[in-house]
């Protein structure tokens, strides 16, 4: 169950939304027959199975698996996750058929349940703000939606830097021979990565959305582009991190007040420091 | 309405009494009442027989789901309005102020004054103001309207009024601050207001420094300008009066370390500071602390002729407690200067002063200091005739401590008094002297008399011959 689902999520991250339907109808079938078919620990395979469903255009079909995903949770009220994510999918859903305002009902309480279970400042809350900020932006309400891009660019870049900076705590432990192979923390604030695929999605869509505004706002990209530089840091291609940690650079220098340039530079003395043929 | 009082910082050197002036945040804005929303007055109906009754008369083709959305907790349901309308930044504001009110509750544990009141989300009305004037706030300043989102945030300042809410209203003021910088229309007002209630705080934690600069501040941005708080008091006299108390503290402080000079600049500076500001109580308490810091400084000619400034304005004022502590410190100075018999015209003078101007509780203090002045000459007759006034002044006054202490003052020069004629009857070696000092240690175990009137009688009888 778990190999289909991370293939559904997967080809949905890619994009490629028809392939994700059978790969994530696996998952469930493999569900049903190890919970019971009413478990709701099935609520994530219908959850992937709507989203699938959305982004193929199949909207009925979508609503379906919601309706199925939002009876099980209705028996199994206790967790907020997989609540948050439901109303996740509802949303998008909204979003597909055109009905914008239900959608940011769906996707507030989204937020809502994210930022009470994961966190204010989680990724999780992350992914609400970002979908929102996309409805506020088809609505033509940039005010709202450059905020909201701003506020998902910073909780990205925040976790980013840390996941940085705990790779490179470990790194130097290695380097000093330390005994301790895996530090606590360190694996803590690993991004995994399906998280990883979802921020270079998030991030890319942003970076398009800046850089093609009317008067694209040059601090804001300079963030977007260092979270993707950290992102691809993270993920070792290297090549591709030291080229948008230098376009982040260049940005930043200007600006007419000079933001702190050492994050930046302290990535790609990272970048420089790493042997590339890591990978 | 309840306001906020900070609390003094201690002075050590300086009587605290010159600070007794209450310290409250001035009032710099009409507060905007915010109208009760549907949502707030739902949740205000407790029971749930209510609410559905509510539901069913007010909002009609209200579905089960939406019913059941109301009766779910009122935080939900703002956080999401919020959210579902842009308003991203007031919803994480909110989220974290009610963790942080919640993590302030659990580190104060049960039987605490805020273990005693309600969560914040258990609270409708108080969310419903935070809701209101959050989201308008975040509205003006995504649109560029500073004055509009301060505004906001001050409304929200003055919701907290509640001790245990100190913190909320504390966090809006440094809200405020950091949005009055970006107003640039108002020609400072904001921030100016912004820097009174920053010192305010400052002040209040202990942080006198820090206080200084924000009154400073405070002071430069209203000098020559006619603003006027909800009270009517300019903010240019407002400034003044907090900077006068901060360098009056910061004076303190170096007294307390010796450095006699720096306290007596600053005191200086504090007195010019009290000038300008227009209010005579307060210069008559400065002059008075500059009088005092010269005494220290041993500079006693300056602190006199200061002294006698402070006594004017208190004068005029028709001041007691000035007074009474503006003459109290020149006689202590008259006296270490060893003129016993101007020390008595400046008193007397005082007790002239203070019948002239029926000031009762003055003659208390005045025939108070006359009696101890005669008490330590040794003239006990004329110190017990003061004293005693004194006694019977504040008796008639009915004011209880007064009256504690001028009694005291009474017994101390009666004892001593009782001193002289015991002394002269040892000295004496005579057995009549002798009758009378075994009669009077008999009658002093007796307590059903008074053996030291009894006594007194018969000795200041006895002595006169003496």
């Amino acid at each position: 169950m778990d190999v289909a689902s991370s293939t559904a999520q997967g080809f949905i991250l890619a994009g490629k939304h028809k392939e994700a339907i059978p790969a994530a109808f696996h998952a469930l079938r493999f569900g049903s027959a190890v919970f019971g078919p009413r478990s709701a620990q099935l609520v994530p395979a219908y959850l992937l199975l709507a989203e699938a469903s959305t982004g193929a255009g199949d909207l009925r079909r979508a609503e379906r698996y919601l309706a199925q995903a939002q009876w099980m949770v209705l028996g199994a009220p206790g967790c907020g996750a997989v609540r948050s994510r439901l109303q996740r999918g509802l949303g998008q859903l909204r979003v597909a058929e055109g009905n914008l305002e239900q959608a940011l009902h769906h996707l507030a309480y989204d937020v809502y349940l994210a930022s009470s279970t994961f966190g204010p400042r989680s990724l999780e809350a992350a992914m609400g703000y970002f979908h929102m900020a996309n409805v506020f932006f088809r609505q033509n309400k940039m005010d709202i939606a450059n905020s909201l891009y701003a506020k998902v660019t910073s909780l990205w870049c925040d976790r980013l830097l840390s996941a940085v900076q705990a790779q490179e705590r470990e790194l130097r432990s290695r380097s000093d021979m330390s005994p301790f192979t895996e530090d606590e923390d360190v694996t803590e604030q690993q991004l995994t990565e399906a998280q990883r695929a979802e921020g270079t999605r998030v991030l890319s869509a942003m970076l398009e959305i800046r850089s093609q505004a009317r008067k694209p706002e040059l601090g804001e990209m300079a963030r977007v582009l260092h979270g993707l530089a950290m992102l691809h840091y993270l993920g070792l291609d290297l090549p591709a991190a030291g080229e948008m940690g230098l376009k982040a650079l260049e940005l930043v220098k200007q600006l007419p007040q000079q933001e702190s340039l050492e994050p930046i530079t302290r990535l790609l003395r990272l970048i420089n420091s790493t042997p590339s043929h890591t990978k | 309405m309840k306001r906020q009082r900070t609390k003094l910082v201690k002075m050590n050197v300086l009587p605290q009494a010159i600070l007794q002036s209450p310290r409250e945040h001035p009032r710099f804005l009409q507060r905007t009442a915010c109208p009760l929303s549907d949502f707030a007055r739902i949740h205000l109906i407790k029971d749930k027989d209510g609410i559905d009754d509510y539901l069913a008369k007010n909002i009609k083709g209200l579905s089960k789901q939406e019913a059941a959305a109301h009766r779910n907790s009122y935080k939900k349901n703002i956080c999401i309005d919020m959210l579902r309308q842009g308003y991203h930044e007031s919803f994480s504001e909110l989220f974290a102020l009610i963790q942080k009110w919640n993590a302030l509750r659990e580190a104060a544990g049960p039987g605490s004054a805020i273990w005693q009141q309600k969560s914040l989300e258990e609270q409708p009305e108080k969310l419903e103001q935070l809701h209101h004037f959050l989201t308008r706030a975040e509205a003006a300043g995504r649109a560029g309207h500073y004055e509009k989102m301060y505004d906001n945030q001050l409304n929200l300042a003055y919701c907290f009024n509640d001790p245990e809410e100190k913190w909320l209203s504390n966090y809006f003021y440094e809200q405020c601050f950091n949005t009055a910088k970006l107003v640039k229309i108002d020609g400072g007002k904001r921030e100016a207001q912004a820097h009174a209630n920053m010192g305010l705080i400052s002040e209040e934690q202990g942080n006198v420094m820090k206080a200084a600069k924000h009154y400073e501040a405070f002071y430069q941005l209203t000098d020559g300008l006619p603003w006027k708080d909800e009270t009517g008091h300019t903010y240019y006299s407002l400034a003044c009066k907090h900077l006068w108390r901060i360098y009056t503290l910061l004076a303190d402080k170096m007294l307390e370390n010796k450095e006699h000079q720096q306290a007596i600049n600053m005191l200086r500076k504090a007195l010019e500071i009290a000038k300008k500001g227009g209010d005579m109580k307060t210069e008559g308490e400065a002059a008075y602390c500059l009088s005092l810091a010269y005494d220290f400084a041993g500079e006693q000619e300056r602190a006199l002729s200061i002294l006698n400034t402070s006594v004017k304005i208190f004068t005029a004022l028709s001041d007691s407690s000035g007074l009474g502590r503006a003459y109290a410190a020149m006689a202590k100075i008259l006296v270490s200067q060893g003129k016993a018999d101007e020390t008595v015209t400046c008193l007397g003078d005082f007790m002239k002063a203070a019948e002239n101007a029926h000031l009762s509780q003055s003659q208390v203090d005045a025939r108070v200091l006359l009696g101890n002045i005669y008490n330590e000459r040794g003239n006990y007759n004329e110190a017990f005739e003061y004293t005693s006034q004194a006694f019977e002044a504040a008796k008639a006054l009915n004011n209880l401590p007064s009256v504690g202490e001028t009694k005291t003052y009474r017994g101390i020069v009666e004892a001593h008094k009782l001193m002289v004629a015991f002394k002269s009857h040892i000295e004496a070696e005579d057995p009549i002297s002798l009758k009378y000092l075994l009669e009077w240690k008999e009658n002093k175990s007796d307590m059903c008399t008074d053996p030291l009137t009894v006594e007194l009688d018969k000795e200041t009888s006895a002595s006169k011959p003496l």
